[in-house]
């Protein structure tokens, strides 16, 4: 506790913030990396490691453009090939999409609504090991030439043993399983910090755009992952244990599969999207300089999408040979969900339109995902219709469809948000130039890339091909797309070295570098370990524009421990106190358990048992009362 | 009322109730569970609208007797447990030490009574479909009582040590809705099993 | 406007490089029958509304940010909520619906059942090849080929698609839309070629490590044409006539080849791999990979794995006469 001789009497104020930073920072050094907690830091963590499988995964299909770049090309074995074009897909979709819109989630969420951490900060850390090590281990299985060959979508019977004997696709069945647990409490973690913790004055209807992206992609995960889950893990048990789920003789066959994957995976587009959507209008409504227009008809959007996701599954299964009535009906719900989506892009367009729109970096790369993903939109359209899919299923064009979708709708926002938050991350301001620049060779080579690609399926080239024959006249497009892959290269390098030289080179940005609106922008750049000395006290919408008042601030916290304020969850009124714990080895030893549990599963059955038990015991070590809490209960918190 | 600082100092630490974060924390994880277990039985009806007999020609229809009478257990057990937190509730740390003890004796009924069940059963999780999505089912779910006994045990553990008290019993709360829970669960599960392959 | 040259003469170049390109017997934009038609006649349709909105959206999001120096902001409240309520609900919620239904309507079409005069071909897809299968008036009449199917123009043809390990997925671009093979699963679709011609169809469901080379030959014939082929590929195959594909035979029967082929009329009979009876016939080896010729086929023989890594057949080491002798016979078996 603090002891009065050291504080300057005359500064109470210095004395409470070195008080916070000791109560709040993590430890530093080596065993120091296994213990932090802090929001911020996982957030980080979930950031640059994403980021790192993001460069791996862009990697593999450099290489897959290289080989497709001329027919009958033999720069990679087609064994290879199918290795490298499902570990891309497997990396982008669970190693780097999501996570790193749950970095983004975790590290900013916090910070908009006004609180200090989230709510349960172990398990948060705990999900990010558990990211970290599935990871680790599916891209160690690749180094000794165990990687997955059977696609992101590992339909069996390809999948099962009978076709696929070796270990590989084990480490998609149950490492893909694993990894959703990361995601699983990631969403727990941000639904209930949203819903408990924000600023007071802070209602539902208040909130910031980003926050109620964050939230419908949480109840999202909750609700897809689980089915992915399962059907893993079924596949795992045909593959281990020899249960019939997914035999061709059996009851499920393999289309159950199908509907189980997709289940999840149509969601799982939305779960990567809509964050991204939420960054669109931090961005959009900034450097507009108003405040966005139709906030209503946007969260009601959000939601809409949200549902509608769920009610489109199908469509991944046009040519699977279903009743013509049924695949209508996910026909006019595929098409149902452009409405939500062109809402959101109108009500953007206007607020441009009706603002004083200044255009840098963060804007430019809006614009470009305006054009991409209103394309991809329409090609989505397209492909909703039961007689166009019969022609482009599995095709080139679907290979164009999806990249115009994920990458315009989710990685253009993604580097506007990294050009945006920046300053906010590292205190530091991107270079300019250099993000024009970025811009330019990353939407230029975008296009060069995929557009072609829509042809190509059209005339006929299959998707996951590793070569194809001479003749077929495909020979200028494939190169066409493989050059536009090496400018998509060079425009995602640019922001890399921005990134790096602006963190020991940038203008120091200061707290609010583009006079941003929510409360992110409170703090100092990177904000203290604390987040906010005072937490903030909202009275609109739009609160770092409604000429925030210094009182406007909440004041009790206890700088001696991790205190965060507790509000309602509708109207965000002060209810309680919550207390934090601080730095933890339990959930990193946790995070191995069940790495345990899975990944020896695929060896021997017997691992699932022996990491269910090793996870308990250390389960039932990390919640053990600690001496303080034997202590009678507080009733009253303060020592006066 | 521009300008005026929110105090909190007078505000007291939640440890239990419908308001903490723990709470919503534990609703977010029966989310999760309740999808996990909705696709189990999505995938069971699937299968069984691809066959003609179910179960397969060679494999009896699921006994009733010994399911109807540990299901009943397991419902019952519900009612220690109960009477265990509510106990706590009011400073009775007898009532929560013996409600506890109760119930984890009751689940190791359930368990046991479906040990005996699937060693006199003459299929397995190898033999055809049916017996891959039953097994799965009954398994998981065992597994899941299974977590619910060991948890218990440590709470009760703590509840003799006299760690709980009407103040401090978050765990026991959250304990006890996770109990419900795999009690409620088990409802579905069991017509599924048992009965629909006689009504469907 | 100096501007605007640019971006024009991309467009420019676009349409160029898309139009070229249409044509080509693996294209879905060059139909040759009455489905394949109606999808690609839907799919200019929905190519250019789908131009025109994207042109309409880009146009007025870069409106949207144009600003002349210190110029006020030109829209309202309320003509902003005119404007979301139009471009955003209004005309997607009409266009959406027409295209539901033009899209259903369509669907509906291309999957009535076939007339009853319609051939039934029997295609049975594995691990990276195709089996045809023609089911005749009598069983001396049935056919079997690998690889290349003959149809009758003009007439609808009849398709019953079996996957014997793992999913394929049977596509003829030209012709109609995919449609998956999925083992324990039968499903069936129908096609038609209008005219004469020959196409290339080919695997579009992943299927592992030579998804990549696994096509097929369609050829559609006048109907005369298409009968006296069937009845050549129905009968056994022909005896050699001379010393080297006699020897060739010899070579063939007593080698490995047995172990995975049949020539019918001859005691191979295996089912493994291709039906060898009329492959002299056929226009392509390995599935669509490369040409039919005495070159290829030697090459094929002697190093499959050269020409398609990984797939099922294993390299036959063969004297080099032996080898010549082999290829002479196979080619003779036409």
């Amino acid at each position: 506790m603090s002891s009065p001789e050291t504080a300057p009497l005359h500064d109470p104020a210095a004395e409470e913030e070195r008080q916070l930073v000791r109560t709040w920072r993590s430890p530093t050094g080596f065993p120091g990396w296994f213990l932090p907690v802090n929001q911020r830091e996982i957030g980080k963590r979930f950031i640059v490691t994403a980021f790192g499988f993001f460069i791996a995964a862009g990697i593999l299909a450099l290489l897959m453009r290289v080989q497709l770049a001329h027919p009958r090309l033999e720069f990679l074995s087609p064994d290879l090939y199918n290795q490298f074009f499902t570990m891309h897909g497997v990396t982008m979709m669970f190693l780097f999409a999501i996570p790193v819109m749950e970095g983004m989630a975790i590290y900013l969420a916090p910070l908009m609504i006004g609180t200090r951490d989230m709510a349960l900060p172990r398990l948060n850390a705990f999900g990010y090991y558990v990211f970290l090590l599935g990871g680790l281990l599916l891209y160690a299985g690749f180094a000794v030439g165990l990687a997955p060959d059977v696609g992101w979508f590992a339909y069996p019977p390809l999948a099962g043993a009978e076709y696929s004997p070796t270990l590989r696709a084990d480490f998609y069945a149950t490492l893909i399983a694993f990894i959703e647990v990361a995601a699983l409490v990631a969403a727990v973690e941000l639904v209930v910090t949203i819903f408990k913790q924000r600023a007071p004055g802070m209602s539902l209807n208040r909130m910031p755009l980003f926050v109620w992206a964050i939230l419908v992609t949480a109840f999202m995960i909750v609700f897809a992952m689980p089915a992915v889950m399962v059907a893993s893990m079924m596949l795992a048990l045909d593959r281990t244990v020899g249960t019939h789920f997914f035999a061709a003789s059996g009851a499920g066959g393999p289309v159950l599969w199908q509907h189980l994957f997709w289940f999840f995976g149509h969601p799982e587009v939305y779960i990567i999207f809509i964050p991204a959507l939420g960054m669109v209008s931090s961005i959009v409504g900034t450097f507009a300089r108003r405040p966005l227009f139709g906030y209503t008809a946007l969260v009601l959007s959000l939601i809409a999408t949200g549902f509608l996701g769920f009610g489109l599954w199908v469509h991944h299964m046009f040519t699977v040979g279903l009743p013509q009535l049924a695949m209508s009906f996910f026909t006019g719900a595929s098409l149902l969900i452009a409405i939500p989506s062109g809402v959101q892009i109108f009500c953007w367009i206007a607020t441009l339109w009706m603002g004083k729109p200044v255009i840098r970096t963060p804007l430019l790369f809006v614009l470009g995902f305006f054009f991409i993903f209103t394309l991809g939109g329409l090609t989505g359209v397209m492909v909703a219709s039961v007689p166009f899919d019969q022609q482009a299923h599995d095709t080139f064009f679907l290979v164009a469809h999806f990249h115009y979708v994920l990458i315009g709708g989710s990685v253009f926002p993604l580097m506007g948000g990294l050009y945006f938050w920046w300053p906010k991350f590292t205190g530091r301001m991107m270079s300019e130039k250099m993000g024009v620049a970025s811009f330019a060779l990353l939407f230029i080579g975008f296009n060069v890339t995929f557009f072609p690609m829509h042809e190509l399926g059209l005339i006929g080239m299959p998707r996951r091909v590793y070569t194809y024959v001479e003749g077929m006249g495909w020979d200028n497009l494939n190169f066409i797309a493989t050059v536009g892959a090496a400018v998509l290269t060079l425009g995602f390098a640019v922001t890399l070295i921005n990134a790096i030289w602006s963190w020991f080179r940038g203008r120091e940005a200061g707290p609010n570098p583009w006079n941003g609106d929510s409360l992110e922008w409170a703090t100092a750049s990177p904000p203290p370990v604390y987040n906010f000395r005072h937490p903030p006290v909202v009275r609109g919408r739009w609160p770092m524009w409604e000429n925030p008042q210094p009182e406007d601030r909440v004041t009790g916290l206890r700088p001696d421990r991790r205190e965060v304020l507790i509000t309602t969850v509708l109207d965000a009124r002060p209810q309680g106190i919550a207390v934090l714990p601080g730095p933890s080895i339990w959930p990193f030893l946790l995070a191995l358990a069940v790495c345990v549990a899975f990944g020896g599963f695929m060896i021997h059955p017997a691992f699932f048992l022996v990491g269910f038990f090793a996870a308990f015991a250390i389960v039932v070590a990390w919640h053990w009362p600690g001496e303080e809490e034997r202590l009678p209960p507080w009733k009253e918190r303060t020592r006066e | 009322m521009n300008g005026e600082p929110v105090d909190v100092r007078r505000l007291s630490v939640y440890h239990f109730g419908n308001q903490g974060p723990l709470y919503w924390g534990i609703l977010g994880v029966l989310a999760i569970e309740s999808v996990v277990f909705g696709s189990l039985i999505a995938s069971y009806l699937y299968m069984r609208m691809g066959e003609v007999q179910w179960p397969p020609p060679g494999t009896a229809e699921p006994k009733l007797l010994l399911p109807t009478i540990y299901t009943a257990i397991l419902l019952a057990s519900s009612i220690p447990v109960y009477w265990g937190d509510s106990g706590i509730e009011r400073n009775d740390a007898r009532a929560l030490r013996w409600g506890m003890l109760i119930g984890i004796a009751m689940a190791l009924g359930f368990l046991a009574l479906k040990a005996i069940e699937y060693s006199d059963i003459d299929y397995f999780w190898n033999s055809h479909a049916y017996g891959s999505i039953v097994w799965a089912i009954s398994g998981f779910h065992a597994l899941h009582v299974l977590s619910l006994v060991l948890k218990t045990i440590v709470i009760d553990i703590l509840a003799w040590r006299g760690y709980f008290n009407a103040e401090r019993r978050l765990g026991v709360t959250i304990n006890g809705i996770y109990w419900h829970f795999v009690v409620v669960v088990w409802i579905p599960l069991y017509f599924l099993i048992y009965w629909s392959p006689r009504m469907l | 406007m100096r501007r605007a040259a640019a971006p024009a003469a991309l467009a420019a170049v676009v349409a160029v490089l898309l139009l070229t390109g249409c044509a080509g017997d693996q294209s879905a934009l060059d139909p040759k029958g009455p489905q394949a038609a109606r999808i690609a006649r839907m799919s200019w349709l929905i190519f250019g509304f789908g131009a025109a909105i994207l042109a309409a959206v880009t146009v007025l999001f870069l409106n949207a940010i144009r600003r002349g120096p210190g110029e006020e902001p030109r829209l309202s409240e309320r003509g902003a909520w005119r404007f979301v309520i139009v471009a955003g609900v209004a005309v997607p919620a009409v266009i959406l619906f027409a295209f539901l239904a033009y899209s259903a309507r369509t669907g509906n079409i291309i999957a009535t059942p076939p007339p009853d005069d319609a051939l039934t071909i029997q295609a049975v897809s594995r691990q990276w090849w195709w089996e045809f299968n023609y089911k005749g008036r009598s069983p001396s009449e049935n056919a079997r080929t690998a690889n290349e199917i003959y149809i009758p123009a003009g007439r609808p043809v009849r398709f019953e698609l079996v996957a014997l390990d793992v999913i394929h997925s049977f596509w003829i671009p030209n012709l109609h839309g995919k449609m998956d093979m999925i083992p324990g699963r039968r499903n069936t679709m129908w096609l038609q070629a209008d005219h004469p011609g020959v196409w290339r169809g080919q695997c579009a469901e992943f299927c592992g490590l030579q998804h990549a080379l696994m096509a097929f030959v369609v050829v559609a014939a006048p109907e005369e044409e298409f009968q006296e082929w069937l009845a050549r590929q129905a009968s056994e195959a022909v005896e050699p006539a001379d010393a080297a594909t006699r020897r060739g035979r010899e070579v063939f029967l007593g080698s490995s080849c047995v172990l995975c082929h049949s020539v019918r009329g001859t005691l191979a009979l295996a089912t493994v791999g291709p039906d060898l009876t009329h492959v002299g016939s056929r226009r392509t080896l390995a599935a669509g990979t490369t040409p039919n010729t005495r070159g290829h086929l030697g090459g094929w023989i002697a190093d499959p794995h050269g020409i398609k890594p990984g797939n099922h057949m294993p390299a036959t080491q063969l004297p080099a006469q032996d080898l010549t002798a082999l290829i002479a016979y196979l080619e003779s078996l036409r």
